[in-house]
């Protein structure tokens, strides 16, 4: 019991000793706090956020606002001058398209190449003698396809206005048509969708992922930082230092392992707040769940860390094996793209790896206000990984740095 | 033995079987040695793969003594010195450091050494002050005791006016007067002194030199590591040569010159161990050949 307090007791030096380490080191420290802040900003910016809804033509969100596109006008005829007047008008109102009128396609199609915009619509000749004649009418639509995911908004974002205009243009003619005795909307679409949110009130797609985000630079602080910290140590040689005095390994692991956490968490609380005061993101659940969550993600993880890097001659090959153990934990962990679109194998590998249970324990608690029956099993898990790991590492640390 | 002559240890007796106990029968108590060395050694061997830096070492040394543990570039002496300081664990073999068993009582060993090695084993980015504390607190000493020696250490060496400097801004001379006083922050019985006074000004080299005699006059016993061969000659009470991983000579600095017909130790090394370069691959090319010709 006393050997198991002096360990602790040294773990704790140690790990004040490396949070001093960084707090001295500025260059390191302002990368340290800048790192989780950018992460953030950029995610929470490159996933869909909802723009203002506009009642008159539906709600459409967008992350990518005022896109440029080109408008060619091939049709002078009323109905042509009116889609076209109608395309623009929504496409502004709603930013979602900046559009800019090209007299040829031949042009337009040169702006494209040249990068300045995303997207044609032409609307052809003989538009209004279609319409007229009460046949379907046909726009046709380029878009740049070097990028494929602006290619894909753009195209659904079109097909979106010219449905709200389809059903304009139908409404109007049914009407002309059997007068006010009848309802175009039953006739043109007699089942709706309404969608209702998981969580009330207005959230964004980043409300969903940020959660994931935070386990997975806690997780990646944790794994790469105790890596580095032993590597580091071993090539200044104040690793030698530690290791000849008397004092069980375990305290050097332990300490390494309290100053990561520490380090992990704040970048942690960092993004949460990010989150919270520029994405909107609320937190539905229990905040000390949250960080038992993270705890139990770092210690799953920190023994992997140690494993895999105590042998690292040097700093330089620790980093390489931790870059080497975090690409795949990023895209295989249901953080990103989730884990049911990967092949069979690929979903065990993602399954195999502990970040996969920490963001989805964080996820839950985070947003659904799950309690610890409903994230128990990951829970349990993470424990068991860190148990695990953690046991494993003790020796590994020993024999790696006495070989 | 008393005379102070060097005694390399025997490896074998009579039908007797060579365990740590019957080579060491005197230190065999667990409490602590009784013996008149503080390091004892049986066939300590360590192998890197198939390279074997130390190969069945038998070497004794005295407590109270300086023991001068010489050998060129890649000889194996900080192998073995990493062995004693239970940094490395031996292939094979078995020593004893304070009496104890280096690779079953590492805990017993570390409370009784202090290392000094090549590398300044120091935070950059911590003061001196910071430094000596951390390291001073992962002994056992009461945090008033550690402060006061860390003040008394730091006085003792003429760093008082600098403790609270950042150890990163200290000239070569600072950091080594520092990282010896690291290493006698817990009063160790045993130091291991590894090229202590390598890349020192004379000033500073005279000031360290100075201190490991202090050290012995104290009662401490000192293994120092050198390539300065001077160095050895002034302070070693008795040398070893270690060459290829194996000792190839033990005896007092003057006695090996003697016994060599010099007045000075580098003649000898030399004598020992051969000229030639020890990581070099092929003959020397005349430096006429290569300067004065562009």
């Amino acid at each position: 019991m006393l050997s198991e307090l002096r360990t602790f007791s040294i773990a704790l030096k140690i790990a004040r000793r490396d949070l001093l380490d960084l707090w001295r080191a500025k260059m390191l420290l302002f990368s340290f706090l800048l790192m989780p802040l950018l992460l953030m900003a950029m995610f929470g910016y490159m996933f869909p956020t909802t723009p203002k809804a506009n009642l008159a033509v539906g709600n459409m969100p967008t992350a990518y606002p005022n896109i440029p596109v080109a408008l060619v006008q091939m049709d002078r005829g009323s109905l042509a001058n009116a889609v076209a007047n109608q395309f623009v008008d929504i496409a502004q109102a709603q930013q979602l398209f900046r559009v800019s009128e090209v007299t040829s396609y031949q042009t337009a199609r040169e702006s494209i190449v040249w990068g300045t915009i995303s997207g044609i619509v032409v609307i052809p000749d003989g538009f209004t003698a279609a319409i007229t004649a009460g046949m379907q009418a046909t726009v046709q639509v380029t878009v740049d396809e070097t990028n494929p995911q602006i290619a894909a908004v753009v195209q659904s974002e079109i097909a979106a206005i010219f449905g709200v205009i389809s059903s304009s243009i139908s409404t109007t003619t049914m009407t002309n048509m059997m007068g006010n005795s009848i309802n175009p909307a039953f006739l043109l679409e007699p089942v709706s969708i309404t969608q209702v949110p998981l969580i009330s009130g207005t959230s964004t797609t980043f409300q969903f992922l940020a959660p994931g985000f935070m386990a997975l630079t806690v997780v990646f602080g944790a794994l790469s930082g105790v890596g580095f910290a032993i590597s580091r140590e071993r090539e200044q040689g104040t690793m030698d230092g530690l290791l000849v005095s008397p004092i069980t390994r375990r305290a050097v692991i332990f300490g390494k392992v309290l100053s990561q956490t520490v380090r992990g968490l704040i970048q942690a609380f960092l993004i949460l707040g990010l989150s919270m005061l520029i994405f909107g993101v609320r937190i539905y659940g229990s905040p000390l769940l949250m960080v038992l969550t993270m705890l139990l993600g770092v210690a799953s993880f920190v023994g992997v860390g140690i494993i895999l890097t105590a042998f690292a001659p040097e700093q330089e090959t620790a980093q390489m094996i931790v870059i080497l153990l975090q690409f795949p934990m990023m895209f295989l962990s249901g953080i990103i793209f989730p884990v049911t679109s990967l092949p069979g194998w690929m979903q065990w590998i993602g399954k195999a790896m502990p970040l996969y249970y920490a963001a989805d324990a964080l996820r839950k608690v985070v947003i659904l206000n799950a309690g610890l029956n409903v994230i128990g099993m990951d829970l349990m898990i993470l424990i068991a990984y860190a148990l695990i790991t953690l046991t494993a590492a003790v020796p590994v640390f020993e024999k790696a740095m006495t070989r | 033995m008393e005379d102070g002559t060097m005694v390399m240890k025997r490896t074998e007796t009579h039908g007797v079987p060579l365990t740590t106990e019957t080579m060491f029968p005197e230190s065999s108590d667990a409490l602590g040695s009784v013996s008149d060395y503080a390091i004892e050694t049986h066939r300590l061997t360590k192998r890197f793969g198939s390279f074997t830096a130390v190969d069945h070492i038998d070497l004794s040394v005295r407590k109270g003594e300086i023991y001068g543990f010489l050998g060129p570039n890649g000889a194996g002496k900080t192998t073995a010195i990493r062995m004693f300081c239970t940094l490395l664990t031996p292939s094979s073999g078995s020593a004893k450091v304070a009496g104890y068993d280096i690779a079953h009582q590492a805990n017993e060993v570390r409370k009784r050494i202090g290392l000094v090695s090549e590398k300044l084993i120091m935070y950059p980015r911590l003061t001196a002050f910071e430094n000596l504390m951390f390291f001073g607190s992962l002994y056992e000493i009461d945090q008033n005791s550690l402060r006061e020696r860390t003040h008394e250490l730091l006085d003792m060496v003429q760093l008082t006016p600098f403790k609270d400097r950042v150890v990163g801004g200290y000239s070569s001379g600072m950091r080594q007067r520092l990282n010896v006083i690291r290493a006698l922050l817990h009063d160790p019985e045993i130091i291991f002194l590894d090229e202590p006074t390598t890349a020192l000004d004379p000033q500073s080299t005279r000031f360290v030199r100075d201190l490991v005699k202090e050290l012995k006059e104290m009662g401490h016993t000192i293994v120092l590591t050198t390539h300065i061969m001077e160095e050895a000659d002034e302070l070693s009470d008795r040398i070893s040569i270690i060459d290829h991983g194996k000792i190839i000579a033990t005896e007092r600095p003057q006695e090996l010159k003697n016994k060599y017909k010099s007045d000075n130790l580098l003649d000898v090394f030399l004598t020992l161990t051969g000229r030639e370069l020890r990581d070099s691959a092929s003959d020397r090319i005349p430096m006429r050949r290569v300067m004065g010709r562009m």
